[in-house]
């Protein structure tokens, strides 16, 4: 155990392992640069999430010999090695953690790579948090719901696996882009999120070269407008004029 | 600017020229003077042998006058007459040039003659020989002829020879220049310098071989640092992006505050983008893709387009596609991707609402048109960071970008303004 590891770690374990112990999902956080592991512990710990660091590639090995967790994030530049490492060392505990690859690089080599020895996804630095929130909730579903993956919202029933939307009985019938949006929603519950982070996340490396994210807008009123003639309630609110947030 | 050869034959043969020009009247005073002195000695062994002969008759004096008088009538070129009264008796050696007599046509002749005084039976007489001697003129000309003969043959001899030595001698050296010439920075390569045995192209390659090095080297490091730069820049730039999103999460956050997280956001993404694209250069200047996969052109720009649709349609834009099936090219399939997606997003970009853009794919080359009303500089089009458009949120790279991956995959990009449309074509 490490510096820094321990009071975050009594910040966001001691307080939440009494009340929801079994409700919480468990993420290891293997990053060396104490600052960003900090922002993604503190941005997940408001939701139920429970989050444990391991800045070296030692401290990794030590932990996920011990513990099993929901998910875990790994950098590949750690300072006592690759992190490509740890993903061999899981395949031969036959341990069936989560892994998403954080990394600097953006190398295709590495990202083909780290997929192949099991990681489950890549998501390249720098990224944002409710981006990196999004996909873990999505691959802890996907990890532990295997057959019936059914996200129930009140009166909103989303199957993951064959991407339907129903609402109220009923089916929805939502575009490719608008069903992520609303994953994305649903992942990041009560998060304020801007339009520029929806715009990067629905079209992914072009929305950099975009000048104008309005296509955004769009997406947002065409899904509001669907679940809400669905008979839903109106989850999705405009917040600061600009950003929106999934009220629940 | 001349080559090397010519530059040397030249002065060479000028100064063969004066030499040999000069050598023409030299010749000649030199071969009169030996043809005169050999006369000379020739005329004066008539004079001696004849003296002796008539000396040795012993003849009366009246059939010396009449030997005389025949002799003179019969030998044309010679003479023997009584010393007139007055005569010095002094012996002269000198040249006369006088009309043929007997030939025609008539020439004029040139003799060398001798007059001496012998006795004859205790009598002085003067005796005159003239032997025909070559004309100056006649010498001259056979002279000149030679000359110029061997000149010509000289000339001849010396390019031919010069021709083929110099192909033999210089070939280590235009080996050098043409590895030179196809010598590439970016690819990192050393150049093998051929072996010779010729010191000054020896100390030629060794010098280069080092020069290249050296640049090979700080080139490299130079690269690397770029590459190391963007990488470590990521970090900060991921740090200041999570802290902005835990940041927009604060429950007491005003309207004011969102928006200056929202703009402090928008220009985060750009220096992301920015770093990110020199990351990408500095990957494809290091060669770090496989430029050598199979790829369907035809399918990569129909995905492009498929992805672009929606930005199409919010800025009402039009598109006319032509694109032919089964174009099959050698690349990299990403970075052909990133590449027809900088050229349509530019083309999205620049465009006004309510405009055409038209997409061709064929065989041979890919073009982008879109409507423009002046045609862009050229020479500022293609540099990094030089942004021709000033409201433009773009990195400046996005025409660099396009540019790297064509030259990498071996193809070539071209622009030119026509019927107020700008058209970027790929040729494969």
């Amino acid at each position: 155990m490490n510096k820094i590891d321990k009071p975050l770690r009594n910040k966001f374990y001691i307080s939440t392992k009494l009340k929801f112990y079994l409700y919480y999902m468990k993420i290891l956080i293997i990053e060396d640069e104490l600052e960003l592991a900090k922002s993604i512990a503190t941005y997940l710990s408001e939701q139920q999430y429970l989050c444990e660091f391991a800045p070296t590639l030692q401290d990794a090995q030590d932990k996920i010999q011990l513990y099993q967790y929901d998910c875990i994030l790994l950098d590949i530049g750690l300072p006592d090695g690759n992190g490509l490492k740890l993903l061999e060392e899981l395949k031969n505990q036959r341990k069936q953690d989560g892994v998403i690859i954080i990394s600097a690089k953006n190398a295709l080599d590495d990202k083909i790579h780290g997929l192949q020895l099991g990681a489950d996804d890549y998501l390249t630095k720098p990224f944002h948090l409710s981006e990196l929130t999004a996909r873990i909730y999505s691959l802890i579903r996907r990890k532990q719901f295997n057959s019936s993956n059914i996200v129930v919202q009140n009166e909103i029933q989303i199957d993951l696996l064959a991407k339907n939307v129903i609402v109220n009985d009923l089916p929805v019938v939502l575009t490719k882009k608008e069903f992520d949006l609303l994953m994305f929603f649903i992942g990041n519950k009560n998060k304020v999120i801007s339009k520029s982070t929806l715009a990067e996340h629905l079209s992914g490396d072009i929305a950099d070269m975009l000048d104008n994210h309005d296509f955004v807008y769009a997406h947002v009123k065409n899904l509001k407008k669907k679940l809400q003639d669905a008979g839903s309630q109106s989850y999705i609110k405009t917040v600061y004029g600009t950003g929106y947030k999934w009220e629940n | 600017m001349k080559p090397l050869l010519s530059k040397i034959t030249t002065p060479f043969l000028l100064y063969v020229l004066i030499v040999l020009g000069v050598s023409v009247p030299v010749y000649y005073f030199v071969i009169d003077g030996i043809w005169k002195s050999e006369l000379d000695e020739h005329n004066e062994i008539i004079v001696k042998k004849t003296t002796y002969e008539l000396n040795r008759l012993q003849l009366s004096e009246e059939r010396l006058q009449a030997s005389i008088a025949l002799w003179n009538s019969i030998q044309p070129e010679t003479n023997i007459q009584k010393v007139k009264p007055g005569d010095l008796l002094k012996d002269s050696v000198y040249t006369i040039e006088k009309p043929q007599r007997f030939v025609e046509p008539k020439t004029i002749d040139r003799f060398r003659c001798l007059s001496s005084v012998i006795q004859i039976n205790g009598a002085p007489y003067r005796f005159t020989v003239q032997t025909n001697i070559e004309e100056s003129v006649e010498t001259i000309a056979a002279i000149a002829a030679t000359t110029l003969f061997f000149f010509a043959i000289l000339v001849v001899g010396l390019l031919i020879l010069s021709r083929k030595i110099s192909i033999r001698l210089w070939k280590p050296f235009r080996d050098t220049v043409e590895k030179l010439k196809a010598f590439n920075l970016n690819s990192q390569q050393q150049i093998n310098f051929q072996q010779t045995d010729t010191i000054e192209f020896q100390e030629l390659n060794q010098s280069l071989s080092k020069l290249l090095e050296k640049n090979v080297a700080v080139y490299r490091s130079q690269k690397e640092f770029t590459e190391n730069a963007s990488h470590e820049l990521q970090t900060p730039l991921a740090i200041l992006k999570n802290k902005l999103d835990i940041l927009l999460q604060d429950p007491d956050l005003s309207d004011e505050q969102y928006q200056l997280i929202e703009d402090m956001h928008k220009a985060l993404s750009r220096s992301t983008r920015i770093n990110r694209n020199l990351l990408l250069l500095a990957k494809i200047d290091n060669s770090q893709f496989d430029h050598s996969e199979r790829i369907s052109m035809d399918t990569l720009v129909s995905q492009s387009i498929e992805v672009m649709q929606e930005h199409l349609e919010q800025k009402h834009l039009l598109l006319l596609q032509e694109i032919q099936p089964a174009v099959l090219l050698t690349g990299n399939s990403s970075l052909t991707e990133i590449l027809i997606n900088n050229l349509l997003l530019n083309a999205i970009r620049y465009s006004n609402t309510g405009d055409t853009i038209a997409v061709h794919l064929n065989q041979t080359s890919l073009a982008v048109h879109n409507a423009g009303s002046t045609a862009l500089d050229k020479a500022l089009l293609f540099k990094r960071f030089s942004k021709l458009s000033k409201n433009s949120q773009g990195s400046g790279l996005g025409l660099a970008i396009i540019i790297e991956i064509a030259r990498y995959q071996g193809w070539t990009v071209d622009y030119h303004f026509e019927n107020n449309q700008h058209i970027f074509s790929i040729h494969f």
